[in-house]
């Protein structure tokens, strides 16, 4: 989930908690400022009629023996005064019913006994609780209906401001990250912002691209330079050892020590032509122009190859569509990677054992399988097998330098192919190699 | 035929010049561009070879001028510096060919005599072995008028290599440098060649024994072919 999402759902829920909390908490509030208000208001009334008691007499209401009582129309509210024995004690406000004329009503009643003229009296106020309670609802209403506008309102301003503040990110992410290669060589572009934490955050990155680029400059110029640096003196023995092997005058003995050297320097000379490919290929060196029907490509390399099937009597199977042409690709580098894999599948495979190579479409892409039945891969070595000079156990048994399988992976990448490597020990492996849709052409059958 | 040799390595220099001088060319060296730019400007050759990491001159200005003042001759670029670039524009500029260091003296002349072949349109070329036709223009061995075609195109490469360095014992590196060169490969150690050569003597002596095509012990093979 974008931060961006995120941040506006927090927001929104957030708020939303707070509000119902609110709404649902407000009856009670309500409720309790009323009682309040009420009981402020029953006292005061009280203090009143104590005040007329005071300054006019009890006559006023009562005469002796009876009783005094008072009520609106709607008996919404009452006052009572009766004579009580001389001990009693009473001066409370709560919540009591009260049958007036029939009608029972609830009522917030305050009670209170007072002397009067060696009498006591009590007197009861009483107000409905009906009337209270009644604004509650409307007022819970109006102040949830208010309170969601106002949500709204403020989670409008929450995503344009998350908007504003946070799109120097969704342009770093979108510019810097998202569909540029990593690392991009592209020029640093600065992002606008003043926040510091994303100009932080756009420099850093910027820092690390650069430096990983300066990396990989760096380790292709060593490889290149080492390689052409290389080539030179193992060029010079190259051409002594040809001329020194033509004199006539030298032993048999001596020439057999003469093609040892040339063996030797053979080994060499292949392991610096394979690094200077590989730094070519991650040097973006080759061109990417040619057309080859993916059957034709196979046959080649079957010709190049086929006399080393014989030595191990390993049978051959080829099963391509003859219908599938690899456009946008280096030949030379397809073949080579072509090469390279099947030549493993020979050299690691069991006496008249059998290699199948298969081609088929799925979902426009276009898969080519090379399965053998040698011996295998296990599971521990098999993410090490495209590293350089990864020498595993299988390899050491053979003649090689741990480069073959990097340079298939060296021109896999730069053709955008992926390669998937299913493999059972004793059993044999399989080489999937998932040609992207931008390489295929197929012909009409 | 004279060839001019411009390298600045002089160890690999004289080696070449040894080479050639054997190989009864006559060769001038020169070790920089300004001497070579002389000499090119002088003299005529049949082949200039120029290295293309001079010191003091651009390699591909000297294969300029060689094909204002030399345009009879044919140029090829040696260069350690094997660039895609490098060989695109030097084969643009119009060297004959271009050959990537390290490479096999026999290699070089081979390409040498494949431009020479080229250049002069020589009447075919028909090696007579034993009976054997080998023509090396339509590529083609017969045997009494009759084709064998089940002669590989590898297996006629190498044939053709044999003959074109007849009478001289070529190593099984040299022989699969020329036959796998282009391959860019993880064995240091192919005896490949092996194969070839048993199934080239298996097809060719179901017709008649071949016993020009020789195994040298343990260094080797040989065409015999006396002329």
């Amino acid at each position: 989930m974008k931060l961006k999402t995120k941040l506006t759902l927090f927001n929104t829920i957030s708020k939303l908690v707070i509000v119902i909390l609110f709404v649902l908490l407000l009856p009670a509030i309500i409720q309790n400022i009323n009682k309040n208000y009420t009981d402020n208001r029953l006292v005061k009334q009280k203090d009143k009629l104590l005040q007329i008691v005071h300054e006019q007499g009890i006559q006023t209401y009562i005469e002796d023996g009876q009783s005094y009582g008072s009520y609106l129309p709607l008996k919404e509210e009452y006052i009572s005064l009766d004579e009580v024995a001389p001990d009693y004690f009473l001066d409370t406000i709560q919540d009591e019913k009260r049958l007036v004329e029939k009608d029972t009503i609830d009522y917030r009643i305050l009670s209170h006994t007072f002397k009067a003229g060696n009498k006591n009296y009590l007197l009861e106020i009483g107000k409905s609780t009906e009337t209270i309670g009644e604004t509650t609802g409307p007022l819970q209403n109006i102040a949830f209906k208010t309170l969601l506008g106002m949500i709204l309102l403020t989670i409008l301003a929450d995503i344009i401001y998350a908007n504003y503040i946070l799109r120097p990110l969704s342009l770093i992410i979108k510019t810097k990250l998202v569909g540029n290669k990593f690392p991009s060589f592209t020029t640093y572009k600065e992002v606008k912002t003043t926040t510091s934490d994303f100009q932080h955050l756009d420099i850093s990155i910027h820092q690390m691209v650069e430096t990983i680029e300066r990396a990989f400059q760096k380790e292709r110029e060593f490889i290149s330079n080492a390689s052409h640096e290389l080539m030179t003196p193992i060029s010079i023995l190259q051409s002594k050892i040809e001329n020194m092997f033509e004199q006539e005058d030298i032993q048999d003995e001596v020439k057999v020590r003469l093609l040892e050297m040339q063996k030797i320097l053979n080994r060499l000379k292949s392991i610096t032509k394979t690094l200077l490919l590989i730094s070519q290929i991650e040097n973006d060196q080759f061109l990417k122009e040619d057309e080859i029907p993916s059957h034709m490509l196979l046959q080649d390399v079957y010709d190049e190859i086929s006399v080393r099937l014989q030595e191990k009597n390993i049978s051959y199977s080829v099963n391509m569509p003859q219908n599938v042409v690899l456009i946008n690709v280096n030949k030379f580098l397809l073949f080579n990677l072509f090469f390279n894999l099947v030549n493993n599948a020979i050299k690691y495979n069991k006496p008249d054992g059998n290699i199948a190579i298969a081609g088929h479409m799925h979902q426009q892409k276009f898969t080519i399988s090379i399965a053998d039945t040698g011996i295998g891969i296990s599971e521990d070595e098999l993410p090490f097998i495209f590293n350089r000079f990864k020498k595993l156990k299988r390899s050491l048994l053979h003649d090689s330098f741990g480069l073959g399988l990097p340079i298939v992976r060296s021109i896999a990448i730069f053709h955008n192919i992926e390669i998937k490597v299913t493999s059972q020990k004793g059993e044999g492996s399989v080489f999937n190699l998932i040609i992207p849709a931008k390489l295929i052409k197929e012909l009409p059958t | 035929m004279n060839v001019l040799i411009i390298e600045d390595e002089k160890a690999l220099a004289s080696e070449l010049e040894l080479f050639f001088t054997k190989n009864n060319y006559l060769c001038e060296v020169c070790f920089n561009g300004s001497d070579a730019s002389e000499k090119i400007a002088v003299n005529l050759y049949d082949f200039i070879l120029i290295d293309l990491g001079l010191p003091d001159y651009e390699g591909l200005d000297l294969l300029k001028e060689a094909r204002k003042s030399n345009p009879e001759a044919a140029c090829i670029i040696l260069t350690a510096r094997a660039e895609v670039y490098d060989r695109i524009t030097g084969l643009d500029m119009g060297a004959d060919d271009y050959l990537a260091k390290p490479f096999s003296l026999l290699e070089l002349q081979s390409r040498m005599q494949a431009i020479t072949r080229r250049k002069f349109g020589l009447v075919q070329q028909v090696v007579d072995l034993d009976g054997f036709m080998v023509n090396l223009t339509d590529r083609t061995i017969t045997y009494q008028h009759e084709t064998i075609n089940s002669i590989t195109k590898k297996e006629f490469d190498l044939l053709a290599y044999l003959i074109l360095h007849k009478n001289r014992t070529l190593t099984r590196a040299q022989l699969s440098e020329h036959i796998w060169g282009s391959v860019v490969n993880d064995d240091y150690d192919s005896n490949f060649i092996d194969a070839h050569i048993k199934n080239i003597r298996k097809k060719l002596n179901a017709f008649a024994p071949a016993d020009w095509l020789e195994t040298v012990r343990g260094l080797g093979y040989r065409i015999k072919l006396n002329t």
